[in-house]
């Protein structure tokens, strides 16, 4: 009787498991089935390497070099961002704030994570945009400098919180053999703790770029949709997610322009993908 | 005890009610643009006819469509007729879709306000939407460089303001392309230098309407067709409209239902 | 009389509300190993802690008496902390090598202190690991990882990191309590060999261990300093019936 339970519930989990890996093979088969015929017409090179993006003209083009460099652009800036801010905020926790603050900031930064990316979207257009754009004098605010910003705060929690439990977990013997070197404590952070939490850090740092290169909402709101490639930072862009997320309603299903979304979601889940490899492999390296 | 059997009989018999009530479900999906007017008059349709349950949906005009292809919607909500290649998917699946117009939009041309500019011609918003013209004070205005913000161009209203306006010209490709009319406003309103355009329904407070071949967008020149950039917005069936989605469809037609198309910042179509 | 290395006059520390160190006045001399022994939670890792001010990093730790590192006392107001770590070694009871290379966590302290030419850093990296006895062992690979090292290896990369900083004294706490019993005999010989050059202060639990390696013992119960002496002389009569009954196993 136990043993069929057992069994029962074994099976359970198994199907469960099943169903997980079943429905991301179904996503991933879903998305090249519709994005491949694209290159039956226009190829892989023109596709990647061209700016020219007018999918609905009468003579349409599918160059997606420009929404690639959106992506790009947006997802670096928001690192450049998010990374001093999220790392600094992990040492602080980790290293420098006693018990009772980090029991309060803690939670303050994991509310960053909780809050809709709509909402940092709407605060990006409504908000920041307008103050850029007068700070600096520019013709809009709508641009790769303020999707940075919003994208870059939106991402701080993960680095903050995975570099922090990365940097909590170097054994404080590390740090007791440090100090009893004669490091001072902000030497022992930067030269003992740190370069053990290495590849915890960079972890964190790749995890962020992969929820800033898929990230809709935010850019979709403040990046300012233009299909050029920005040659400053104050330019607007158009990454490839709101490209997806603008134009998928209202295309033809099965034309030409509906598959060439879909070919920007394999290019998108492909830079994922290789994100989440990567970072597989430094955790991986990290725990032997 | 006795208060939770009174619960079961009740359940029981509203159970067994609903299950013997008509219910007619009408579903429908499309254009956002068509949204708020197929949902208000969803609403005082189905308070009229308590036994019509209509479920509406956005996604966009080529999502209600290719709905309607599917079988799996009664209507599809379009800001656009239907393309030529919709037309022959749809006959390749035994589809026979029937337009119904069921109101009136126009495009407004939206400014900044402090911008002097009153009045621009066709010809010049195709010269500022192609990039030919960057400046304002070509066109008799201040010395500041032209913004150009336009829709997505998958997106309906952009599809006529690039038949309306443009001719079928390629948009410049530094333009801002924005993903709603919401997003237009608030960005030309609070940009000195801008230039966008929107539905008459998304109108605000913080922008200023130019008129376009000197004709004012209003109820009036929409419906006379003599301001250029107006349109049509249509509800599309599988065949001819019958039974309650007829019937729907008759009420949004009808001076009621027009009336509550106004109320949502639409053109009535008489 | 020789003048002690250190020393401490009417020690007291608090953690707290709790009354560790009662009193203790120790002296420990140059170039002797002094051993310190008693039953677990008697304070001899706080008494050691003292001597580099590892103590400080506790929270609310409260400190009276003085200790004397050759003339200076360590406590004084305005002494340089990191100095006096750096002029006093500490291993530990586990072995706890940074995640570097081997030539990095030698060269670590040295790189603390200031700006060092390669040439010398690399000198004083070779000598340490020598002093040692590491440098046979790991020389053909001093840019792998510490963490490829075996236990007993990694204790004595800790003793090479501790002397790149040329300590006069080097503290001990429990320092092959982790170990197998050849890698403990090897560093136990090594404080032998050590003590030529500096003074040294170990904690042991191993009565054995104090036995072979010390020249004074200090036994410590509950928080008191109770005996003193050169170990053969307290090993063979104990003056104290406690130190008696722990040294004959009767507690502890
Ligand atoms: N970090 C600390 N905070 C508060 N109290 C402490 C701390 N470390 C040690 N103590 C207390 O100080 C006393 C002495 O501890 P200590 O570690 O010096 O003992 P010990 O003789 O080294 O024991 P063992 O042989 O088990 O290592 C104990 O009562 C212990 O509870
Ligand atoms: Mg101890």
């Amino acid at each position: 009787m136990k043993t069929l339970k057992e069994k029962l519930f074994q099976y359970i989990t198994y199907l469960a498991a099943l169903f997980t890996i079943l429905c991301m093979l179904a996503i991933i088969f879903g998305i090249f089935r519709e994005g491949l015929p694209l290159f039956r017409v226009v190829s892989l090179k023109q596709f990647i390497f061209t700016n020219n993006w007018y999918p609905t003209h009468a003579e349409p083009a599918f160059g997606a070099l420009a929404l690639i460099v959106g992506s790009l652009a947006v997802t670096l800036g928001a690192l450049l961002i998010a990374v001093p801010l999220g790392l600094g905020s992990a040492i602080f926790i980790s290293e420098i704030a006693g018990s009772k603050l980090r029991e309060a900031i803690k939670p303050i930064i994991e509310l960053l994570a909780g809050i809709p990316s709509v909402v940092y979207g709407l605060f990006g257009m409504a908000f920041l945009a307008p103050l850029v754009r007068q700070w600096f004098n520019l013709d809009t605010g709508l641009n790769v400098f303020s999707a940075s910003i919003i994208l870059g705060v939106m991402i701080v929690p993960i680095i903050s919180s995975l570099s922090e439990d990365a940097l909590s977990s170097v054994p404080s013997n590390i740090r007791e053999a440090s100090m009893a070197l004669g490091a001072t404590r902000s030497e022992t952070i930067f030269r003992a703790v740190v370069p053990a939490a290495r590849n915890g850090i960079l972890c964190s740092v790749l995890l962020g770029f992969g929820r800033a290169v898929g990230e809709t909402m935010v850019v979709l709101m403040v990046a300012g949709g233009a299909a050029n490639i920005p040659t400053s930072i104050f330019e607007p862009t158009r990454p490839i997610t709101s490209t997806i997320a603008a134009e998928m309603g209202e295309t033809v299903v099965g034309d030409l322009h509906y598959q060439s979304l879909f070919a920007l979601a394999i290019l998108l889940f492909l830079i994922t993908l290789a994100t989440n490899l990567i970072a597989e492999l430094v955790f991986s390296n990290r725990r032997r | 005890m006795k208060v939770r059997n009174v619960i079961i009989i009740l359940a029981i018999l509203l159970i067994g009610v609903s299950a013997f009530a008509k219910t007619n479900k009408v579903v429908c999906s499309g254009s956002t643009t068509v949204l708020p007017i197929a949902q208000a008059t969803a609403e005082a349709f189905m308070d009229k006819n308590p036994n019509v349950n209509i479920s509406i949906r956005g996604g966009g005009s080529g999502v209600g469509i290719a709905a309607l292809q599917n079988g799996t919607v009664h209507i599809a909500n379009s800001s656009r007729p239907m393309k030529t290649k919709e037309m022959n998917q749809c006959r390749a699946k035994g589809i026979a879709p029937t337009a119904y117009a069921v109101a009136l939009d126009g495009i407004a041309i939206l400014t900044h306000k402090s911008n002097p500019v009153s009045n621009l011609t066709v010809k010049q918003l195709k010269a500022i939407y192609t990039g030919a013209i960057k400046n304002w004070k070509d066109l008799g205005g201040p010395n500041l460089p032209i913004v150009v913000i336009s829709r997505d161009v998958a997106s309906g209203t952009f599809e006529v303001f690039n038949e309306k306006a443009l001719g079928g010209a390629k948009v410049i490709s530094s333009a801002l392309l924005l993903a709603s009319n919401n997003a237009v406003v608030t960005s030309v309103a609070d940009t000195p230098g801008a230039i966008g355009y929107a539905g008459l329904g998304y109108l605000g407070d913080g922008v200023k309407t130019v008129s376009v071949n000197n004709i004012v967008p209003s109820k009036a020149t929409v419906q006379n067709d003599t301001y250029p950039l107006s349109r049509k917005l249509y509800m599309y069936t599988n065949g001819k409209a019958k039974g309650a989605v007829g019937s729907y469809i008759a009420f949004i037609q009808s001076p009621a239902g027009q009336k509550i198309v106004e109320n949502e910042g639409f053109v009535a179509l008489k | 009389m020789v003048k002690p290395q250190l020393q401490t006059r009417k020690l007291n520390l608090w953690f707290g509300k709790n009354h560790v160190l009662h009193d203790v006045d120790l002296s420990v001399y140059s170039q002797k190993v002094t051993a310190m022994i008693g039953p677990s939670g008697c304070g001899k890792s706080t008494l050691l802690r003292c001597f580099n001010r590892m103590n400080d990093l506790i929270p609310e730790t409260r400190i009276t008496g003085d200790v004397l590192l050759g003339d200076e006392d360590i406590y004084k107001n305005g002494s340089d902390v990191s100095r006096i770590r750096a002029a006093v070694g500490m291993v530990f009871q586990k072995p706890n090598p940074f995640p570097k290379s081997i030539f990095n966590n030698v060269a670590y302290g040295l790189q603390i202190q200031g700006k060092i030419r390669r040439s010398e850093l690399e000198e004083r990296v070779e000598q340490s690991l020598k002093a040692a006895w590491l440098w046979e062992e790991v020389k053909d690979r001093l840019n792998q990882s510490a963490m490829s090292l075996s236990g007993g290896q990694q204790q004595r990369l800790c003793i090479a990191r501790a002397l790149a900083n040329r300590p006069k004294v080097l503290l001990l706490d429990e320092p092959t309590s982790a170990l197998d019993p050849q890698s403990t005999a090897k560093v136990e010989e090594l404080c032998l060999e050590l003590k030529k050059s500096v003074t040294i202060l170990i904690v042991t639990h191993n009565v054995a261990q104090a036995g072979r390696i010390s020249d004074y013992t200090a036994f410590m119960y509950l928080g008191d300093l109770v005996e003193f002496d050169k170990t053969e002389k307290m090993f063979t009569v104990p003056a104290d019936k406690r130190t008696e009954a722990y040294l004959t196993g009767v507690f502890g």
